[in-house]
């Protein structure tokens, strides 16, 4: 509901309930000062016309007693000379205004009527007004035959009491009406009578509109004297009945008396128009003001809630002042003032979110965006993205400072953008910025790639302090590596990582060697279900003890067995699984496994030991020996039935850490293996310090051994070196008999290889061990 | 009231005290106790069948003062006359519509009538036709005996030989259907007195209210 119609409706109820409310309070203190003085009235008037009625009935009365003095009836009464006493009596009648007169013998009887009736000689009905009238003259208002009339009994004296004289005279709806006339207030009279029923009948009524006696028919017949209010033709009325002096003979008579109240009100009639129209005078003013009102108020804030929903939806335009006062005009111009706090504070955390605050450069997402919009808008054209990475930046952060850091970026910044005042530059990571060349093909972004280390060669300077920046740059094209922006970004910090990795300043990135590719992350994803759902497999290849003619060691090897994809070569998922960090899993899962199938076989009591291969991360791992020693707790395998085999290159990356691990493996009783010996970058002063107590000569010397003279003089050598220092030593990849046979010759401790045997399945190894060994001439022959 | 008009009662009470000839003294009052005057009470001979006893006709004058007649009531004997005498300074008209005897007249001042012989029993009441308020009552009757209430409401005969009688009282303003009826009375030779008494429902006098033509009602 809006203000201005909420507005219009308090008013208009306010207006409305106080004048009603009013109106009301004085209707009814009105209306019950008429109904007081309405029952005065109506008593004073009930008293009135009674007196007015007893008055009529005395002058009646007078005129009667007048006339039965007269001297010529008196004779003719006495004398009973009755045509005489008839007409004389109907004379007289007319006199006084009775329709019917009587004469009553002092016996009760009536001597002569000058009525219809014949009712001479029947005994005077009103013998209470005969007692009466021998005393002095009598009257009473009683009904008959449906009229009411004065009954007056008057005594003839001839001159002693000879007869009465009866007369009857009407009380009609005439008399009834000229005594209305002559009261002061209109008012409704009727003359009412009891029927046998004691239902009140109307006798005589004056001129008004509504029947009294209906309404009061279920009034006793005491009449109560109070004043009752009735509603009759839907108009008001206060009515009062009194009982007329009667006559035991006739039925009860009363005069009805009705006040009206709607004619008591009609002077205030007047007023209550008046009131009326004035309510709805006040009315429409009200209505008009809260119209106009409404109308200052709600206007300008609805064009100030317009302007509130523009700035909603992003539209800053500032429209003029509003020509305002008071409240409006200040809420107007804090509207203004809004506006323009809030513009320029999107503008502030706009530029936050697109730029990095440190070098106010632009930064990942709004390089993505600009360089998205290139592409598009060059159709094609194609680019260069350069990510240029400071190796050193970590380390500056570590032992100096984010303060530094932030000063050599800023400073990394200022030179690029000296090399690149129109060019687009970002940081995208902490120690890497972008360039983006655009429509740079690649021979255009080697050259700046070179002159980007050139601005970036000079390290960075402050008092005291002197900071080599190590830029490398990894260079991703459009369209050939990617087309769209967030492609070109991964693909050259891929390319800048290879380059920091092999030391090179400048890598164009290469598919082939990407490490992050898509289907090879799927692979490790795989990897970890694999190893939850039993996909891998642990074979096992036996080793040949040559100088004992009989194979009593094994190593383990991992086969997966993919749903999909069938099996996977080990050199396709463990290179992968050592740097995405999956290898301790899979490490964990090798040993868990290769232990259990090494305690199955030694409870059988097969002379077996079991070889399972560590990779380089494991060595980084400081609770493997523990984890070690608690499985073969666990297991109850001997330690020395496990050879742990660690490649050179493995202990070589971090030998410190790694002699620790292999110390504390070899101080348990575990057998220490270094593969693929011979390959690696060893030191012998490491070598020498190693618990290792067994070397296996890489395949790369063996697989030629039977024809290549070098390789022959290589593996003599290290079998002797081999022996000198201690160890055993293991000859891998022997693919044919003349290797087996120079090995033999060479006193070399152990050969595995095709030649000998694939890796078998665990469950197969016992029944090869005794195939072989009953075969032993067999073998033999093969050497 | 009519009715209680009807059941009042008469006391009616017998004492015997000589013989040969007894005084019979009637008690009469209103119902109010006061007593009764311009009663009359007649004493008839039950057995026989009308009095013999006759005594010479009289003439008796009616006197008019100050505008009333004077007496208001006289008892005459059939046979006996009666003269209307004005001694007002106005005129009356007097006449009478009783059956017994009708006359009419004007008497000017200092006039009077020739007498008027009244020969039937009867009560005749006479008035005047300018005031209405005068009137008097000429009761005419052939009762043995005859006696008129004075102030004190007592009548007196004297001298009623022992037998059998009827006792009848009247009075001009008697109710109408409330007249005593006539009581037996019986004198035994041995008594000297007998009393008797009488309860009478009286009308207004007609005559205190001077003034007919304006009733009080």
């Amino acid at each position: 509901m809006s203000f201005r119609l909420r507005l219009i409706l308090f008013i208009v109820a306010i207006l409305a309930i106080i004048q009603i409310v009013t109106a009301v309070l004085v209707y009814r203190s009105t209306r019950e000062a008429s109904i007081e003085a309405g029952e005065r009235q109506l008593s004073s008037a009930a008293a009135a016309v009674v007196q007015q009625l007893d008055e009529v009935s005395v002058r009646v009365a007078d005129a009667v007693q007048v006339m039965s003095l007269d001297y010529a009836l008196r004779a003719s009464i006495a004398q009973r000379d009755r045509q005489t006493l008839l007409s004389a009596l109907r004379n007289h009648g007319r006199r006084v205004g009775a329709t019917r007169m009587m004469l009553l013998d002092l016996d009760g009887s009536i001597a002569a009527d000058t009525g219809a009736g014949p009712d001479v000689g029947k005994i005077f009905p009103f013998d209470d007004l005969f007692n009466e009238a021998l005393e002095h003259p009598a009257s009473a208002v009683v009904a008959a035959n449906g009229q009411a009339h004065w009954t007056v009994v008057v005594p003839v004296f001839t001159p002693a009491l000879n007869a009465l004289i009866a007369a009857s005279i009407p009380i009609d709806g005439a008399l009834l009406a000229r005594m209305q006339r002559q009261s002061a207030v209109s008012q409704a009279v009727e003359l009412v009578t009891q029927d046998d029923k004691g239902a009140w009948r109307e006798l005589a009524s004056g001129k008004h509109d509504i029947r009294l006696s209906a309404q009061v028919q279920n009034w006793s017949a005491a009449l109560d004297s109070g004043t009752r209010l009735v509603t009759a033709g839907g108009a008001e009325y206060l009515v009062k009945a009194v009982r007329l002096t009667g006559s035991r003979g006739s039925a009860p008579v009363a005069v009805v008396i009705g006040y009206s109240l709607d004619e008591a009100l009609a002077p205030f009639r007047s007023v209550g128009v008046a009131w009326a129209i004035l309510l709805a005078l006040g009315l429409l003013t009200g209505v008009v003001g809260a119209l106009l009102i409404g109308r200052s108020v709600s206007r300008p804030v609805e064009r100030l809630a317009l302007r509130a929903r523009k700035i909603a939806s992003g539209d800053y335009s500032l429209s003029g002042p509003e020509k305002q006062r008071g409240e409006m005009k200040d809420l107007s111009l804090a509207l203004t003032s809004m506006t323009q706090a809030i513009a320029e504070r999107e503008e502030q955390i706009h530029h936050q979110a697109t730029h990095d605050a440190v070098t106010l450069l632009a930064n990942r997402t709004s390089t993505e965006q600009h360089v998205q919009r290139e592409l598009k808008d060059s159709s094609n054209a194609g680019g260069a993205m350069l990510m240029i990475a400071l190796g050193q930046f970590a380390a500056i952060i570590k032992t100096m400072g984010h303060a530094i850091g932030d000063r050599v970026m800023r400073d990394a910044a200022a030179r690029l953008r000296q090399l690149m005042p129109v060019g687009f530059v970002a940081r995208v990571t902490d120690n890497t910025f972008a360039i983006w060349l655009q429509a740079g093909d690649r021979a255009a972004a080697s050259a700046l790639a070179f002159r980007v280390l050139d601005a970036l060669a000079e390290p960075y300077q402050e008092s005291g302090l002197t900071v080599d920046l190590a830029p490398s740059v990894g260079v991703a094209l459009a369209p050939d590596h990617g087309d769209n922006a967030s492609t070109l970004l991964q693909r050259g910090e891929v390319a800048v990582f290879a380059a920091i990795a092999r030391g090179e300043a400048v890598s164009i990135y290469d598919p082939t060697t990407d490490p992050h590719r898509a289907e090879r992350l799927s692979l490790m994803t795989e990897l970890q279900e694999a190893i939850a759902s039993g996909q891998l497999q642990l074979h096992y290849q036996p080793k040949l003890n040559l100088s004992r003619g009989r194979f009593d060691a094994v190593e383990g090897l991992v086969r997966w067995q993919h749903p999909l994809r069938g099996a996977i070569a080990p050199d396709a998922f463990i290179g992968l699984a050592e740097e995405t960090g999956n290898i301790r899993r899979l490490t964990r899962w090798v040993l868990a496994t290769g232990v259990a199938q090494a305690r199955s076989w030694f409870a059988q009591a097969v002379d077996l030991r079991v070889a399972l291969n560590l990779s380089a991360r494991d060595l980084d791992d400081a609770e493997l020996p523990q984890r070690v020693a608690e499985l073969l707790a666990l297991q109850g395998l001997p330690a020395a039935n496990l050879v742990l085999e660690v490649t050179e290159s493995a202990v070589m990356r971090r030998p410190e850490a790694s002699t620790e691990i292999l110390n504390q493996l070899a101080s348990m009783g575990i057998t220490l293996a270094i593969d693929d010996f011979g390959v690696g970058q060893s030191s012998f002063a490491y070598l020498r310090r190693l618990p290792v107590s067994e070397l296996k000569i890489d395949k790369a010397f063996v697989r030629e051994l039977g024809s290549d003279r070098g390789d022959q003089t290589i593996v003599h050598s290290i079998v002797e070196l081999g022996h000198r220092l201690g160890c055993r030593v293991t000859a891998e990849g022997v693919e044919d008999a003349a290797a087996l046979e120079f090995l033999r010759s060479i006193d070399c401790d152990h050969a595995q290889g095709y030649h000998l045997c694939h890796a078998l399945p665990a469950e197969l190894i016992p029944a090869f061990l005794i195939t072989n060994r009953v075969q032993q001439g067999a073998l033999e022959g093969r050497l | 009231m009519g009715c209680s008009m009807l059941r009042w009662v008469v006391f009616f009470v017998l004492s015997v005290q000589a013989a040969a000839a007894a005084q019979l003294d009637v008690q009469l009052h209103d119902r109010h106790g006061q007593p009764v005057a311009d009663a009359v009470i007649s004493v008839t001979i039950q057995s026989a069948s009308s009095d013999e006893t006759r005594t010479p006709a009289q003439t008796k004058v009616i006197d008019q003062k100050n505008e009333q007649f004077d007496p208001y009531l006289e008892i005459f004997r059939p046979g006996d006359s009666v003269i209307f005498r004005n001694s007002d300074s106005t005129r009356h008209h007097v006449y009478s519509f009783s059956p017994s005897k009708t006359f009419e007249f004007v008497l000017a001042s200092g006039e009077q009538s020739p007498p008027i012989i009244l020969d039937k029993p009867g009560v005749i009441a006479t008035g005047c036709n300018i005031h209405d308020s005068m009137i008097t009552y000429l009761v005419v009757s052939d009762a043995r005996w005859l006696g008129r209430s004075g102030k004190d409401g007592v009548v007196t005969i004297k001298d009623i030989p022992a037998g059998s009688y009827q006792l009848a009282v009247w009075h001009p303003l008697l109710r109408p259907g409330s007249e005593p009826q006539p009581q037996a009375l019986t004198i035994d030779p041995v008594v000297t007195a007998v009393s008797a008494s009488f309860a009478l429902s009286l009308l207004p006098d007609p005559r205190a209210t001077n003034d007919l033509e304006h009733a009080v009602y």
